[in-house]
């Protein structure tokens, strides 16, 4: 007995101890990572989450703006926007003086050097490089005059030559650069504020060698001196950051949400960033519970318990001060038809029917709680092309008239229709979703069949095009509709983007035109008309806008949802006081 | 003295275990409800909603319902169908091939029985799951897949154990007897030696069904098994998300039907081979 009251004691001991531990002197953000981290090496950041924590490291020449929406791309280590000439081909940057990377034994006396315009070469050459294999090389891959041939002669090489010019990459001075396009390509300046592009240090690079990438050396503005493959990962305030100042304007009514106190400080505003590497969503519920979190992303199967009614927050979280932020996500899914199958690609009706048959707002409230937006069409809100006035006539539960274009598509109740199989991942939500989809096409008469794959059986299908239907979402790359509308134009189908294989010469013509076109009223209306298009036509059942909760402390500050996230973290900040008070409630 | 066939004593020591008799009855209940539903007399309608999503159960729907709203019970007992299915095809598919093989292996040796050794040596070496998975991604998924996915994977025991019972037998007396009076190969080993060694193949029948049903779980599990059909896999898959939000009867609904199937089958085959294993006879 006398044992068990001291191991009691002992528990009570060790949980105050716990509580306790917090640290109220420094700033600190807590942060949690779903998924783990594939490295800070920035060419191979192909993933959200590892793109995240390189972000805090690395910086590229772009990033998009913390408060402004829609997202806008405002220069980061560039001095400003490029001026590009006539023929839209060639850009010339001007880079910020007396950037620094962080101390590191790669350098002569291990304290950093200066940002120079070769630095900025070097990285979109990395890219390019045969040797490295990079995930992110799509993204400039034919775009950059004599890069790609670069990259085919150096293929030959034992060891890649950096110290050739390309035609494409040019340095001016130490801190001016042209870089020359092969055809136009609108959304280069995005691809110049991806991961893909952060920049790096050839001394860095060439003194790790192989373990370069546990070995972040950037101009960014935290530091992280050794990734360690933990679970934790620290980074501290980099005490070299040059002048960075919190924005002063955001969008509309941010200042009454605080988002512009901070407004003209110097960043980053905490001192260290604590991010815990939890993949499982009960530790990281709890987690967020007991305040070792400030920012959280509800799972699903959580939603409930954080949420009452969707949309009110759960009282017991309210009382500690924590805030509730829904996000719209710029994403859309989809059932694809394969216009490939004459069964579909002759036959408008039948594609309609079947859109019409499905049950949505019934599906919102199974799947995603109530809180998706039906899609209309393919671009999502909060994009140009996106009209909130545009109805697609077909995006409603209508079984009567279902029933209607299918007898006129030549299947009266489904009569002579074989059963059509949708392909889709192996994954339990995703086989639901397609079960309440065939419930509800058995009431016009249409038999839906489901199709299991794992990622890459299902990727491997709709490239060969030997699938019938298949659901999916997009997501993003760019805040440019262009990456959506891609996924219906012709020469993208398969094996590319276009798994639907839709072709529409109209439809083309269009987009060609206006992939070409920088931001502008008339590329909108290019786009909107194409998004309007394709509606009526249905090459696809469109699914929904997904949205996604997030619970932050009270204490967190100037937390805003961004799409592009990667560099968010240096603006955000830890209200001392109030986690001081709030902390006795946890 | 009048002495007992194997068969009917057997089933006098059987009829004596009252925990092999319930088990037996359970079993043979288990069939029934699978004949039923195959023959569309019971559970036809499993698709059909019945009540709201997620519903407790109650009087009105013992199991709950599932999240589109149709009866648990339904489903388990259209889940029942496909487990015992896939118990009988399973089955029907692994007997005969072990047997055949192991019977030849066993009783004419030399390079016979290097192959067929070697032939259950290579399968058996290879994780019974692995091998499942990718039979059923070759052959595309459904239900016959996982038949014959299942029956060629599951000959490999009785295959071994037949091919050492007939290599024992082969020596014995009576078939030297039968060899004295002329009977060939085939007779020796058909007429003669199978049906003293074909107790194994029903003790081996009982455990590998079991065996067959819970690899269909897993297989339906993992999404690689029934398609558009319930089967327990699936709703445990289900249920895997839902148990957060309280949601607990589909497990309970599919766990319970096959913790009764295969704990009969279990405590049947124990039975069952203390009945018939002339060597346990007496114990």
């Amino acid at each position: 007995m006398k044992s068990l009251v001291l191991v009691l004691c002992g528990i009570l001991f060790m949980s105050l101890g716990c509580s306790k531990d917090r640290n109220f002197d420094e700033r600190e953000l807590h942060l949690i990572s779903p998924e783990k981290i594939s490295g800070f090496d920035p060419i191979h950041v192909s993933d959200m989450y590892s793109g995240n924590e390189s972000g805090k490291v690395y910086e590229g020449l772009f990033e998009f703006h913390p408060l402004k929406r829609p997202y806008e791309l405002m220069p980061n280590l560039a001095e400003s926007l490029p001026t590009v000439s006539e023929d839209g081909l060639t850009y010339t940057f001007k880079i910020k003086k007396g950037v620094l990377f962080h101390d590191s034994p790669a350098f002569p006396n291990g304290k950093g050097r200066e940002l120079k315009s070769e630095d900025v070469l070097y990285s979109i050459k990395r890219l390019a490089d045969p040797k490295l294999q990079a995930k992110g090389w799509w993204v400039l891959d034919d775009r950059i005059a004599g890069l790609n041939e670069w990259k085919e002669k150096n293929a030959a090489l034992d060891a890649s030559n950096y110290a050739e010019e390309i035609e494409g990459l040019k340095k001016i001075d130490d801190h001016t650069f042209a870089i020359k396009l092969k055809k136009p390509f609108p959304q280069f300046l995005y691809a110049l504020a991806m991961p893909y592009t952060f920049i790096v240090a050839k001394e860095a690079v060439e003194h790790f060698g192989k373990e370069f990438l546990n070995h972040p050396v950037g101009t960014g503005p935290f530091i992280l001196p050794v990734f360690e493959q933990t679970n934790r990962i620290v980074y501290t305030k980099n005490p070299t950051f040059r002048e960075k100042f919190y924005p002063s304007e955001g969008e509309e009514g941010d200042d009454k949400l605080g988002l512009l106190a901070d407004a003209g400080k110097k960043i980053p505003l905490v001192d260290k960033i604590i991010v815990d590497i939890i993949v499982e969503a009960q530790p990281k519920w709890l987690s967020f519970q007991k305040a070792k979190a400030d920012l959280f992303e509800i799972p699903k199967d959580f939603f409930d318990s954080a949420v009452v009614g969707g949309k009110e927050l759960a009282p017991d979280l309210k009382s500690k001060g924590i805030r509730l932020f829904a996000n719209a996500q710029l994403d859309t899914t989809f059932f694809a038809f394969n216009n490939d199958d004459m069964l579909f690609k002759t036959n408008k009706k039948l594609r309609q029917a079947i859109s019409l048959s499905w049950n949505r707002e019934e599906a919102n409230k199974l799947f995603y709680n109530s809180s998706a937006v039906q899609a209309q069409s393919v671009i999502p809100p909060g994009l140009g092309g996106y009209r909130k006035e545009f109805k697609n006539p077909y995006v409603k539960y209508d079984l009567e008239q279902a029933k209607k274009l299918l007898a006129e598509a030549g299947y009266p109740g489904g009569k002579g229709l074989p059963a059509i199989t949708i392909q889709t991942r192996n994954e339990t939500v995703a086989r639901q979703i397609i079960e309440h989809f065939a419930k509800n096409l058995e009431k016009i008469g249409v038999t839906i069949k489901v199709g299991m794959n794992t990622w890459p059986e299902l990727v491997n299908k709709v490239t060969k095009r030997q699938h019938q239907m298949y659901t999916m979402a997009w997501g993003a790359d760019y805040p440019d509709a262009e990456n959506f509308l891609g996924l219906l134009y012709c020469p993208n189908s398969s094996p590319g983007s276009n798994g639907s294989n839709y072709c529409n010469p109209e439809f083309d013509a269009l987009y060609k035109a206006a992939t070409i076109l920088q931001d502008s009223p008339e590329r909108t209306a290019m786009y909107e008309k194409m998004n309007e298009m394709v509606a009526m036509e249905n090459p696809w059942v469109f699914g929904f806008h997904r949205t996604k909760f997030y619970l932050s402390q009270a204490w967190l500050k100037n937390y805003k949802f961004m799409e592009f996230n990667h560099s968010q973290f240096q603006y955000l900040s830890v209200d001392l006081e109030v986690k001081k008070e709030l902390s006795k409630k946890f | 003295m009048k002495t007992n066939s194997l068969w009917k004593d057997a089933f006098i020591r059987l009829s004596k275990d009252k925990l092999a008799l319930v088990s037996l009855i359970i079993v043979l209940t288990y069939f029934f409800v699978a004949i039923l539903s195959a023959l569309g007399l019971i559970a036809s309608n499993w698709s059909q909603e019945v009540g709201a999503s997620n519903l407790a159960p109650s009087m009105e729907h013992f199991f709950g319902t599932d999240i589109f709203g149709r009866s648990v019970l339904l489903k388990v007992i259209r889940g029942t169908q496909v487990a015992m299915s896939v118990g009988v095809a399973a089955s029907i598919i692994a007997i005969p091939i072990g047997v055949l093989l192991g019977a030849l292996a066993g009783y004419f040796g030399g390079w016979i029985d290097d192959f067929v050794t070697w032939l259950y040596t290579t399968f058996s070496s290879v994780p019974n799951i692995m091998l499942l998975i990718s039979i059923t991604l070759i052959l595309g998924k459904g239900i016959f897949a996982v038949y014959i996915a299942l029956g060629a994977t599951s000959w490999v025991t009785l295959c071994r154990l037949i091919r050492g019972e007939v290599m024992k037998h082969k020596e014995r007396e009576y078939v030297q007897a039968a060899g004295a009076i002329g009977g060939g190969h085939f007779r020796k080993l058909f007429r003669h030696i199978l049906p003293n060694v074909s107790h194994i193949i029903i003790i081996n029948t009982s455990m590998q069904f079991q065996i067959a049903i819970k690899s269909e779980v897993i297989l339906s599990y993992l999404g690689l098994g029934v398609q558009g059909e319930p089967s327990w896999g699936t709703m445990i898959d289900d249920a895997k998300l839902e148990l957060v939000r309280g949601v607990w009867w589909q497990l309970a609904g599919a766990t319970v039907a096959m913790f009764f199937i295969l704990l009969a089958f279990n405590i049947l085959s124990d039975a069952l081979r203390d009945a018939l294993d002339p060597k346990l006879k007496g114990k």
